[in-house]
């Protein structure tokens, strides 16, 4: 049984609003040694919480972008043989051309593994590769070693990283994946969570604008016929700009007149789609 | 432990495997799942791997722990089944009362749909006993009303606060918009149909072929020799033909309008015709089917590896897909029922589908969808259903 001492519990850091559920989730799937994948719409901060996770536990973060290109190796291993025909050429480096290792560099993963230090690796928006990519990634995640082929040596992790994967699939993903992950789906913040989580970005914020605008913001959200709703990333900006205007008062808000529209609905089809249906309500 | 809540959820329908189960108790033992509301967090993340079974999840949950009433997720044979006996039971209260093993003031205190559903957990009490298996906590006894059984107190073991204990969070069904049942939404339909594609080479040769580069370099000792590809293009034809006609539709154009936009975008080889409850002599190109028709038979001379894909419910008279002269149009009069066209349809294009957007459980009450549910492999038009159409289309026999 590992104790409280070893395996610090993560609980939040200053930027993140974490709710307990998930907190919970986080420190079973480390105890366990399993990577956990996120899912949920995009907003809900699935990036930011590997960020937390690394910054609470002090831990140094590795995130690995897929995408669509991505080979696996790539984010194992890279064997530099430019560099390497580059020294042969004109033999004016340090380096040693007979040996291959100085030309290997480690990838992302790779990094992770032969880090010093137990590390955060944030795997994210792995829907963005395909089928066998995430399979063979996970094999090499649950065996926590990968072989160089080029010098015939294997790599283990010498400290299993705490691994976060995040997905904006609608889809599954296979199930030989899914079977090696822990599994959460954050759903879209509750008004009571979002006017924290706007606490944390704005600690000065007047009560009575924060109350304004988290309900006019979730009253938008609830229109019709819109593809991108607006989430939490538009609302801190658009909570920004109201600021930055000086004319703007809470009071017209109130009324229905809402600035600034370009900053929740992104796409031109529900920007007017969001203005008609205000002027409706309004008259 | 907890080995009865496994099977449950796996009963309902929640792909649980049992490696997971057994993480599940390393999970248990490592200390960290301190209640239940740790256990309803611990449990979830570790064994549902899919938030559209959250909401099952939720329900079995919430039945197992607190015996709240547990939907039958198998469907609507048992509920219909149920209540034709009950009809006929009905009229005999005496020898309903002796086979519920309750006696006839009790019976008559009970409202129909308690009554109802006294009858339905003792039958699902019973069916599981034949099944050997779980002990169904909740439907305890004789008591009259169903779920008035088991109920522990004190659910919040630990004081861990959730603000709510772990059986209310899960009978608030939160992810009840996220279950397989939701209706569907034009990004899903892309991820479904996704995979129905088929990459050929096309157009100039202007991609680097780096593997064949390198080979073909070495193979000429060093001097540098240039490879190029073509660029890979989707290249599969579809024919997708709408059932648009009549009000037994009406309440699915949504979902098929959904699934026509995405089409459109999305595959540059589409052709869509339109054609009223079933196929007859000609499909029409337009929607009001006026103005362009298409003769079934020329359709002979098209690829045949064109994939098929007719969206209907399949739902009719029996005589407008049997008779001779079936169709309600005047005009299309050719001698031929409707049942000859569909396995012409069938024979021409041997990558076919048809999609139906009632629910697979009310398939077998229409004697028409079962007839064309054997000469076309039939999807219920979901997330599911799509994933299964578009492996039956891609399958290489």
């Amino acid at each position: 049984m590992p104790d409280q001492g070893t395996n610090p519990a993560f609980s939040g850091s200053s930027k993140y609003v974490l709710d307990e559920e998930l907190a919970k989730i986080v420190n079973i799937s480390i105890a366990l040694e399993m990577p956990l994948l996120l899912k949920g719409e995009p907003g809900t901060g699935k990036t930011m919480l590997a960020h937390s996770i690394a910054e609470t536990l002090g831990m140094p973060l590795i995130v690995l972008n897929v995408k669509s290109s991505l080979k696996l190796v790539e984010a194992l291993y890279q064997y530099d043989t430019l560099t390497r025909l580059n020294d042969s050429r004109f033999g004016d480096s340090s380096r040693d051309v007979s040996n291959i290792q100085d030309y290997i560099r480690m990838g992302k993963i790779g990094r992770a593994f032969v880090a010093d230090t137990k590390t955060v690796l944030l795997i994210d928006e792995i829907d963005k590769a395909d089928t066998d990519f995430q399979d063979d990634m996970l094999d090499v995640l649950d065996q926590m070693e990968f072989d160089i082929i080029e010098i015939d040596k294997t790599i283990s992790a010498r400290l299993r990283p705490v691994i976060i994967i995040t997905s904006n699939a609608k889809k599954d993903l296979s199930d030989p994946f899914l079977g090696r992950c822990n599994f959460h789906h954050i759903a879209f913040p509750e008004p009571d969570m979002m006017r924290q989580i706007v606490r944390v970005h704005f600690s000065d914020l007047d009560n009575e604008l924060l109350e304004i605008c988290v309900k006019t913001f979730y009253g938008l959200r609830e229109l019709q016929g819109i593809e991108k709703k607006p989430a939490t990333r538009e609302l801190i900006n658009w909570i920004r700009a109201l600021r930055q205007d000086h004319d703007f008062r809470p009071k017209d808000m109130v009324q229905g007149k809402i600035p600034f529209l370009g900053i929740l609905f992104k796409k031109s089809p529900d920007y007017q789609q969001a203005v008609q249906q205000i002027r409706r309500r309004r008259s | 432990m907890f080995v009865d809540f496994f099977y449950m959820l796996r009963d309902s329908g929640v792909p649980v495997s049992p490696t997971s189960f057994l993480r599940l108790h390393k999970a248990l033992k490592s200390g960290l799942v301190t209640g239940l509301s740790d256990f309803y967090t611990a449990a979830r993340a570790i064994l549902v791997k899919s938030e559209r079974y959250f909401d099952i999840y939720d329900q079995v949950f919430a039945h197992f722990f607190q015996g709240a009433e547990l939907p039958d997720f198998k469907g609507a044979e048992l509920d219909a089944a149920a209540r034709a006996l009950l009809d006929e039971w009905l009229k005999d209260p005496q020898a309903l009362a002796e086979a519920l093993g309750i006696n006839q003031d009790e019976l008559k205190a009970m409202s129909p749909e308690e009554l109802l559903k006294y009858f339905l957990d003792r039958l699902k009490e019973q069916t599981e006993a034949h099944h050997g298996g779980s002990r169904w906590i909740g439907t305890g006894g004789t008591s009259p009303v169903g779920h008035s059984g088991f109920h522990p107190g004190g659910m919040r073991v630990g004081g861990r606060s959730m603000n709510k204990s772990a059986v209310k969070v899960a009978l608030d069904r939160r992810y009840r918009d996220y279950s397989i049942e939701g209706p569907l939404t034009q990004a899903q339909m892309g991820e479904a149909l996704k995979r129905l594609r088929r990459m050929v080479p096309v157009g100039p040769r202007d991609n680097l072929n780096i593997d064949e580069t390198i080979s073909a370099t070495t193979k000429n000792a060093g001097e540098i020799e240039i490879v190029f590809d073509k660029g890979l293009r989707d290249r599969l034809k579809i024919i997708l033909m709408i059932d648009n006609g009549g009000w037994s539709m009406d309440p699915y154009v949504e979902v098929v309008q959904t699934l026509f936009n995405y089409s459109r975008s999305q595959f540059k080889d589409l052709k869509t015709f339109y054609f009223h409850n079933s196929i007859y002599d000609f499909v029409w190109e337009d929607p009001p089917r006026r103005y362009k028709p298409q003769r079934i038979q020329d359709l002979a001379s098209w690829d045949p590896d064109s994939r098929l894909v007719i969206v209907g419910d399949a739902s009719m008279a029996p005589y407008e897909l049997m008779a001779t002269d079936g169709s309600i149009h005047i005009e299309e009069r050719s001698g031929l029922p409707s049942i000859d066209r569909l396995n012409l349809l069938a024979k021409l294009f041997r990558h076919c589908a048809w999609l139906n957007p009632t629910p697979s459980r009310l398939w077998s009450m229409t004697r028409t969808i079962g007839i064309i549910y054997s000469i076309f492999p039939m999807f219920e038009l979901t997330l599911d259903g799509l994933d299964g159409a578009v492996t039956q289309l891609m399958s290489r026999n």
